[in-house]
């Protein structure tokens, strides 16, 4: 199970471009990243690939953010593991797409559905 | 003397009241030509007052002590003053306040008082982070808490990284400043490195000279000081020592062998019951050097003429709900901030820092509240945050009987002050 990262942002220009800024100063990369704007503030949701040293950034420069589980697939197997979610009545709450062909997915349950997908094959990371 | 203030009756404050107050006219009438002229205009006949006659006496307003700047209302001859006060007279002269010898001590006492009645001891360490200075604050309670025999750090307002350092090193105990500067200083204390519960020995916090919600006192019980007490004044009425919460913090004690109280209707001045909100209306009673006859505050609160739970008889006034200069009036509507905080408190994930944006959309008056959020703000569901600007917008509404839009702001970004916090920004042209 991967954390993604939730940071609540002001929706005004210069805002994003300070957060990219934070994490290039920590040598932090970002591995994907979706917004979701509603008026005047949104949510940043990313994968980062140093979880610690991101939480730790974050904190000192006093950002709302929230730590939260989410499923990686391969995007080869989004067919099939959506199918077998909605068999089990897991919901897919939000998702976007990642580098190397990958799809990040926020579901309702993750446990259940990460042993959902293992039993249909679908490898998650 | 403490311990007979402490211990008076009802009926004891009412026989001193009624006793003081007809010296009090008399002195003014002797003594201050301006009252003299007032009282005579008035038909008050001062050989023969009594007690009721107060309400034919007419109020003392700010605007009486500009017209008459410097010194023109002071009660005794200008070789008996030891100390002036003024405010800060953005708006035109400011205002002096002027003491005597004795004025001084019965302020001194007032506010060890007022320490006492919060549990204050001559163990503690008090540091005081009023300013000093042209404002009464700090002398104020650094008077009292040396006359208590505690251990006074005069911090003055400022610097807050000292000001925590001081704390941590020193064991202060007692912490006195406004509101709005403990919020700042405890949320410092954890960008420091420190760790209130566990680095600093915050028993009692004093915390006055603005208006603040119950809200405030849950954040700072919680998190920086064991117990956070109100305290009431005003340069004109000496300045802080007027009137204290107690343990049982249901309302601020007035010292009435001191202070008469009255409660108005600020529009029609008529004088209005206990348990009626309304504009407070002060009588100094033992004040000799500028003594004020109904002076006027401009704060809005409400009287409790009950004995406390505490036992102690002093009447109580509710904590400041505004000023009357404070207060906004938005499309011919009366607001407070504290309702606005009061709100705002409700919520979790939120900060106790907000601001009021008052701006014209055409003939109609616009409010924006900004709220900011906090670090502990749930932030992955936007539904939710959806949500929760909805439930505060629907609620500030309820509670002000006109619409406010919410804009929520990123932790860390709305204005801190060390001073009295500046909350409202009015845009409209009149």
């Amino acid at each position: 199970m991967v954390k993604q990262f939730s940071i609540f942002l002001e929706n005004k220009p210069g805002r994003l471009s300070n957060l990219i800024d934070l994490f290039e100063r920590n040598q932090i990369r970002v591995l994907a990243m979706g917004i979701a704007e509603a008026g005047n503030y949104g949510i940043v949701r990313c994968i980062l690939d140093a979880p610690e040293k991101a939480a730790e950034a974050l904190r000192n420069a006093n950002t709302a953010v929230n730590l939260v589980e989410v499923l990686i697939i391969d995007m080869e197997d989004l067919h099939n593991a959506v199918k077998v979610l909605g068999e089990k009545g897991i919901n897919v709450d939000y998702a976007y797409t990642m580098d190397l062909g990958r799809i990040v997915i926020k579901v309702d349950d993750e446990s259940k559905a990460k042993n959902a997908l293992s039993e249909a094959g679908i490898k998650t990371y | 003397m403490s311990i007979q203030a402490y211990s008076m009756g009802k009926k004891e404050i009412k026989e001193v009241q009624s006793r003081k107050l007809k010296e009090v006219v008399a002195r003014v009438y002797e003594n201050s030509p301006f009252y003299r002229r007032r009282l005579k205009e008035a038909g008050i006949d001062i050989t023969n007052f009594r007690p009721e006659d107060i309400r034919k006496i007419p109020f003392t307003t700010k605007t009486d002590l500009r017209d008459n700047y410097p010194l023109g209302l002071i009660s005794v001859d200008k070789s008996k003053i030891v100390r002036m006060h003024a405010s800060s007279g953005t708006t035109g002269n400011p205002t002096v306040v002027a003491y005597t010898k004795r004025d001084i001590d019965a302020w001194a006492e007032l506010n060890k008082r007022c320490l006492e009645v919060c549990g204050v001891t001559s163990d503690d360490v008090v540091q005081v982070a009023y300013g000093y200075g042209l404002f009464t604050g700090g002398l104020g309670l650094h008077y009292g808490a040396e006359r208590l025999g505690s251990k006074v750090i005069p911090a003055s307002t400022g610097n807050t990284k000292r000001q925590l350092k001081l704390m941590k090193d020193l064991g202060t105990t007692v912490l006195a400043c406004t509101p709005s500067y403990a919020l700042f200083l405890s949320e410092s204390a954890k960008e420091e490195g420190i760790d209130p519960k566990k680095d600093l020995k915050l028993r009692v916090g004093v915390l006055g000279a603005e208006p603040w919600s119950e809200s405030t006192r849950k954040v700072l019980e919680e998190e920086f000081v064991q117990s956070a007490h109100d305290i009431y004044g005003m340069s004109e009425l000496n300045g802080p020592g007027v009137a204290i919460e107690c343990r049982k913090k249901n309302g601020l004690h007035v010292w009435e062998d001191h202070y008469f109280v009255e409660i108005i209707d600020p529009n029609t001045g008529e004088v209005l019951e206990p348990g009626e909100k309304g504009e407070m209306v002060v009588t100094t009673l033992e004040k000799e050097g500028m003594p004020l006859l109904r002076y006027r505050t401009r704060d809005i609160t409400i009287l409790d003429d009950e004995v406390c739970e505490c036992g102690m008889a002093h009447a109580r006034i509710k904590k400041i709900l505004g000023r009357t200069d404070d207060m906004l009036k938005i499309r011919g509507i009366c607001i407070f901030p504290s309702q606005i905080e009061e709100v705002i408190s409700g919520f979790e994930g939120l900060t106790p820092f907000y601001q009021l944006v008052v701006d014209r959309d055409g003939p109609l008056d616009r409010l924006l509240v900004k709220v900011e959020v906090s670090e502990n703000f749930k932030s992955d569901r936007l539904t939710e945050i959806v949500d929760l600007q909805k439930r505060l917008e629907e609620e500030l509404r309820d509670v002000l009987s006109i619409s406010a839009a919410v804009e929520l702001t990123e932790p860390r970004t709305l204005p801190r002050s060390e001073g009295k916090a500046q909350r409202i920004i009015d845009l409209r042209k009149i």
